[in-house]
């Protein structure tokens, strides 16, 4: 009988605690995969919602910051407006290179004039924009056109048409972005003279019309010189007292900090549950090798060789915990890709998966951290089991 | 006796699919369609729920059915059958009837992926019992 074969029927005769170990290891290695991909894909996740938005600064009415930003993570609408003329005054201080006005608007909800119920509607001004404008500019070759819109990579043409219908108001959807798993993938960007377009409709096409105030404006988007962020962001706050401003890496805080506090959690629940497994499957073989003394006492006074006891045992643990592990990383994988969607609103936080490649290294260091725990913890029953003495093996009591 | 765990397996995925649906629809979320004339209609992720039913309590039988089946044959078509209503159980959702266009409506997040993830489970345990069923002789079960 060859080693392979001679492995393989020792698992499949002690089929139960073969079971146990597969399960163990592929309940943690399926953990640990859920954790790193949960914690990796926020924090992805929300450095693609920094980029995107794309300025150093984020100028918006006092105590409607929080909202804001809410809104801006989670594509839940809102909105806040401030006095046009802010936008002047903020393009004024010193150290600002580019500052540009944004409209904060939301779709109807339930109603038969909106195709899309309740959706967040980010206005721009094309004259001033540094946002999105570049990337339009290199994507479709110009500016968008009256009644023309860019989307999230959730917002979508509805089956059958050929528009999208917002407040009796028909847009075209000329590009989709990337995705950033964030509720900027349910957001739709527009111009201003487009929103105003949509307005003027809606009051005799819409159940209710939209309403842009006047002179009115939700957010500036500010762009420093360089080095010169926080500077600036003191002189603004100085300068205009009634707006609250947020620099760049305080943008989503209290994401960031859910996103801490949920990595420390399931790291610390990672950790225990990994040190108890690697304990179970070393218990569970030390029992095994107490077990097989005296076969291996048999084998022995047959002529196999000293360290073939040690070799099986861990051969044997390695094929169960690859199994094991390959086992937990495939459904836990399958399970997240799935329910990706219910996850993220179950723990509250966005998250985007990893590309293939990246996918590939992580589930290569699961699978090598797996085996190695296992090798580790059996490595000790082994080579006890394999260090006895054979005739004192074959007398000992089972 | 050890041969009960996979047709055990097989019913109540069929539970499953012919009940998950009806919870997790829009319907279920007090959601309708509301047309111009002010009528409401259920959204196309209802009808994919009522399909399911037709599809799990099948499986159900089919789970029954290999449980108290003695012949090899008979167990061979069951096994057959479930694969082919597992994949139905699939394309219901995703491509016969489809469910709701948003993507955050419960239909999308938990109907759909929920009857993927058992439509799947349903042809791997009737493929597992089908190739148990080869290879082993019907006298061990």
């Amino acid at each position: 009988m060859s080693f392979g074969a001679f492995v393989l029927r020792n698992i499949v005769a002690t089929g139960f605690r073969s079971a146990v170990i597969l399960t163990c290891v592929a309940l943690v290695a399926g953990f640990a995969l859920f954790t790193a991909l949960v914690t990796e894909g926020s924090e992805q996740s929300l450095s693609k919602a920094k980029q995107r938005l794309g300025a150093d600064i984020l100028v918006v009415p006092k105590g409607s910051e929080s909202r804001v930003q809410t809104a801006l993570l989670s594509g839940r609408p809102t909105t806040a407006w401030m006095p046009k003329e802010n936008l002047d005054k903020i393009a004024q201080v010193s150290g600002v290179q580019r500052a540009s006005a944004q409209l904060y608007l939301a779709s109807l909800s339930n109603a038969s004039c909106c195709a899309v119920s309740e959706m967040f509607l980010l206005v721009f001004d094309p004259a001033t924009d540094f946002t999105l404008q570049p990337w339009l500019e290199q994507e479709l070759g110009g500016p968008l056109k009256l009644g023309e819109v860019v989307g999230g990579t959730h917002v979508f043409v509805p089956e059958g048409d050929d528009f999208i219908m917002l407040y009796g108001y028909f847009l075209t959807l000329k590009a989709t972005l990337e995705a950033t798993g964030t509720g900027l993938d349910q957001t739709m960007f527009m111009t201003i003279d487009t929103a105003r377009d949509m307005a003027r409709i809606s009051l005799s096409r819409a159940e209710k019309p939209l309403e842009i105030p006047a002179d009115s404006i939700s957010a500036v988007l500010v762009k420093t010189v360089n080095s010169e962020r926080h500077d600036v962001a003191q002189r603004i706050q100085q300068d205009l007292p009634g707006v609250a401003v947020v620099e760049r890496p305080d943008l989503f805080q209290a994401f960031d900090q859910r996103i801490n506090i949920l990595t420390k959690g399931f790291f610390a629940v990672l950790g225990v549950s990994w040190a108890f497994a690697t304990l179970t499957v070393g218990l569970i073989f030390s029992m095994s090798a107490n077990e097989r003394r005296r076969e291996i006492g048999v084998m022995r006074a047959l002529g196999s060789p000293r360290h073939f006891a040690l070799r099986s045992l861990l051969a044997e643990a390695a094929l169960l915990a690859g199994l094991g592990a390959a086992f937990g990383l495939v459904l836990t994988y399958c399970g997240v890709l799935l329910f990706h969607d219910l996850l993220a609103s179950a723990l509250d936080i966005y998250f985007v998966l990893p590309s293939v490649v990246d996918l590939g290294v992580l589930l290569g260091q699961i699978l090598a951290l797996s085996m190695a725990s296992v090798a580790i913890s059996t490595s000790l029953p082994a080579f006890w089991m394999s260090s006895g003495e054979s005739v004192g093996a074959m007398r000992a009591r089972i | 006796m050890k041969f009960l765990f996979l047709p055990a397996i097989i019913l109540t995925l069929g539970l499953l699919a012919a009940i998950v649906p009806q919870f997790t629809d829009c319907a279920s979320d007090g959601k309708s369609i509301t047309l111009a004339n002010g009528k409401t209609i259920p959204m196309k992720c209802h009808w994919s729920a009522r399909a399911e039913i037709a599809v799990g309590v099948p499986i159900l039988g089919i789970g029954l059915g290999s449980a108290f089946s003695r012949r090899k044959e008979t167990v061979r078509t069951l096994s057959m059958l479930g694969v082919l209503l597992g994949a139905l159980v699939i394309l219901v959702p995703t491509t016969l009837i489809g469910v709701c266009g948003t993507p955050g409506m419960t239909c999308n997040t938990t109907l759909r992926p929920a009857m993927i993830a058992v439509g799947s489970l349903v042809i791997a345990a009737s493929l597992c019992m089908l190739a148990y069923n080869e290879f082993q002789g019907r006298a061990e079960m």
